[in-house]
């Protein structure tokens, strides 16, 4: 039954509502911060054509709204357990990979509220003036945030305690993203690094949300394209494969 | 159709010792549709053990359990559309109101949105929780957390309501009103499952019963007859001077005394004609559940 499914995601939606201030603002300082301070160091600088300012924009945004989509369910499932509301997940008539989805595009709806606002605040002091793919921008963002709105499910049911995810943001989530072509091209880095960042999956969504919106690309669309149809599919296996484990019978 | 067949049901746990322990041991019993059956037995015997396997929670090691006729390990989610449940652990959603924390779980029982506000006015009216409709759910008390905790189980209106310990640390006049509650539901087709620690209450409102001890059943069925069978054989009867010689066959149960009967009449008269003005009381009523229960759990610990 759909509306289950709904019911469900809309719980989630309204939960990081009720905290909307913490939801807002403190990626909006995040990337007002990082703004302010490559605007005073970039200035004029142009990569490729497009300003070096609204490259690390699109860099940032993407990394927001990768942040808030992974965090959201991974929160949410981790306080689940602690409190011990995560019996509701067992009781109610709700298939586990829908329960997944629910949450997953909870996570989505979070990172594009996110993502609206910190346009909607900083836009106007960046040099990028036209969208040029406004439908494939629209696309990346919603695989984007799913992508990892998945694996913030996966990991929230696989994670006993907050510390797992402090652990993971730090030693995983954070070199990642430095990797992912956020604050420069990733040809231009030394070289080991260029090539691992190709494998980095992060840096294939920061690829298409950055060539959506503003024609630059670093390396090719189609291959990025296609490692993030592939990764959201893993991470779509992933999380059901984690979320049975944790609801099935026992 | 039952409601509820359980056949041979067995559960094992791990000890933490890696021994193997049976909490639910091949235990079979019926409800039909439409009854009121307790579920009883002392702390450990396996009731939410057994009770979580029902709900689709945790998976027999042997054994089916079908609720409406369908098979709950194949079936889960059809079984889960049919049940609503009461656990035993109190839990409440952190971030919630009570209005919110109603809203989303009839919703995510299939409940349409236009209905939901109408019902949980209803169900919180009748539990007498309706001013706490705006309250921060983790902010009630332990009874107000109970009460939303039914509340949220009948929202969507089940066809088979199960309450694991409802009762549990409530006061009296509250009990009052879950078990009223129960009784209406019951009166409008709900079937019951329930278990209590209170046997007198489970004598007030059950038909029938399944006693479980060791996570054996010990005994089970309608109620009145489990009762006739262990009175109809004795009378039980007080004495003011207890230092006296017994009539052959008098045995003591606790502060009373039991004879068994085998015409009223004679028996009696034999009894008062030994005792004389020493009888305080003298009855052949049915024995209480509290009287079958030490009876029989004390058989099966010897
Ligand atoms: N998940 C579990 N792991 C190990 N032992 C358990 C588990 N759940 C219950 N038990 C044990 O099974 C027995 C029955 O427990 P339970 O069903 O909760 O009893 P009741 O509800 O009748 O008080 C107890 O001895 C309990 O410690
Ligand atoms: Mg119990």
């Amino acid at each position: 039954m759909m509306t289950g499914m709904w019911a469900l995601y809309a719980r989630e939606v309204k939960r990081f509502q009720k905290i909307m201030l913490d939801t807002v603002f403190s990626p909006l300082v995040n990337v007002a911060l990082y703004l302010g301070v490559f605007g005073v160091v970039a200035g004029d600088r142009m990569v490729d054509g497009i300003s070096y300012l609204a490259f690390v924009y699109i860099g940032l945004l993407s990394m927001m709204l990768i942040n808030s989509s992974f965090s959201n369910p991974s929160f949410a499932l981790i306080i689940a357990k602690n409190v011990g509301s995560i019996i509701d997940l067992q009781l109610v008539p709700i298939r586990n990979w829908k329960i997944g989805i629910a949450y997953a595009l909870a996570g989505l709806t979070r990172g594009f509220i996110t993502l609206g606002i910190a346009v909607l605040a900083t836009v106007w002091f960046i040099p990028l003036h036209t969208i040029a793919h406004p439908l494939p921008l629209l696309a990346g963002v919603a695989i984007t945030g799913i992508e990892f709105g998945m694996l913030g499910v996966a990991f929230g049911f696989w994670a006993k305690s907050f510390e797992s995810l402090t652990i993971l943001t730090t030693f995983i989530m954070q070199p990642m993203i430095f990797l992912a072509g956020v604050f420069y091209p990733i040809a231009t880095l030394p070289a080991p690094w260029n090539i691992v960042s190709q494998f980095n999956p992060i840096h294939h969504n920061v690829n298409i949300i950055r060539y959506a919106a503003t024609g630059y690309s670093d390396g090719s669309v189609m291959v990025s394209a296609i490692v993030v149809c592939a990764i959201s599919a893993l991470f779509f296996a992933l999380m059901n494969f984690v979320t049975r484990r944790n609801l099935r019978m026992q | 159709m039952h409601s509820l067949e359980i056949t041979n049901v067995t559960k094992k746990f791990e000890t933490p010792k890696k021994d193997p322990f049976i909490a639910v041991n091949d235990v079979s019993f019926t409800i039909e549709q439409g009854k009121i059956h307790g579920l009883l037995g002392p702390n450990g015997a396996g009731k939410s053990t057994l009770i979580s396997m029902i709900c689709a929670m945790q998976r027999p090691d042997a054994g089916t359990i079908l609720v409406d006729g369908a098979s709950v390990t194949e079936h889960p989610t059809e079984v889960k559309q049919m049940l609503g449940v009461v656990p035993q652990e109190i839990v409440v959603e952190m971030a919630f109101t009570v209005e919110e924390v109603l809203y989303y779980f009839a919703g995510m029982y299939g409940v349409p949105e236009h209905e939901r506000g109408a019902r949980i006015r209803e169900v919180l009216t009748e539990l007498d929780l309706i001013d706490k409709l705006k309250d921060r759910a983790r902010n009630l008390s332990g009874g107000m957390k109970r009460r939303l905790m039914i509340a949220k189980a009948i929202l969507h209106k089940p066809k088979f309501l199960i309450l694991d310990e409802p009762t549990a640390g409530v006061d009296v006049s509250l009990r009052q009103k879950i078990w009223a509650l129960v009784r209406r539901l019951n009166a409008e087709g709900t079937t019951i499952l329930f278990t209590t620690h209170y046997l007198e209450e489970a004598e007030q409102l059950c038909e029938s019963i399944t006693l479980i001890d060791h996570g054996r059943v010990i005994k089970n069925g309608k109620l009145k007859d489990i009762q006739q069978e262990f009175s109809k054989n004795a009378i039980h009867f007080e004495l003011f001077d207890r230092c006296v010689p017994h009539l052959d066959g008098v045995t003591e149960v606790g502060s009373d005394y039991e004879f068994p009967m085998t015409d009223l009449g004679r028996d009696m008269t034999a009894l008062t004609t030994h005792y004389k003005g020493n009888i305080k009381t003298i009855r052949s009523e049915s024995a209480s559940l509290e009287q079958i229960f030490l009876k029989l759990t004390n058989n099966s610990n010897v």
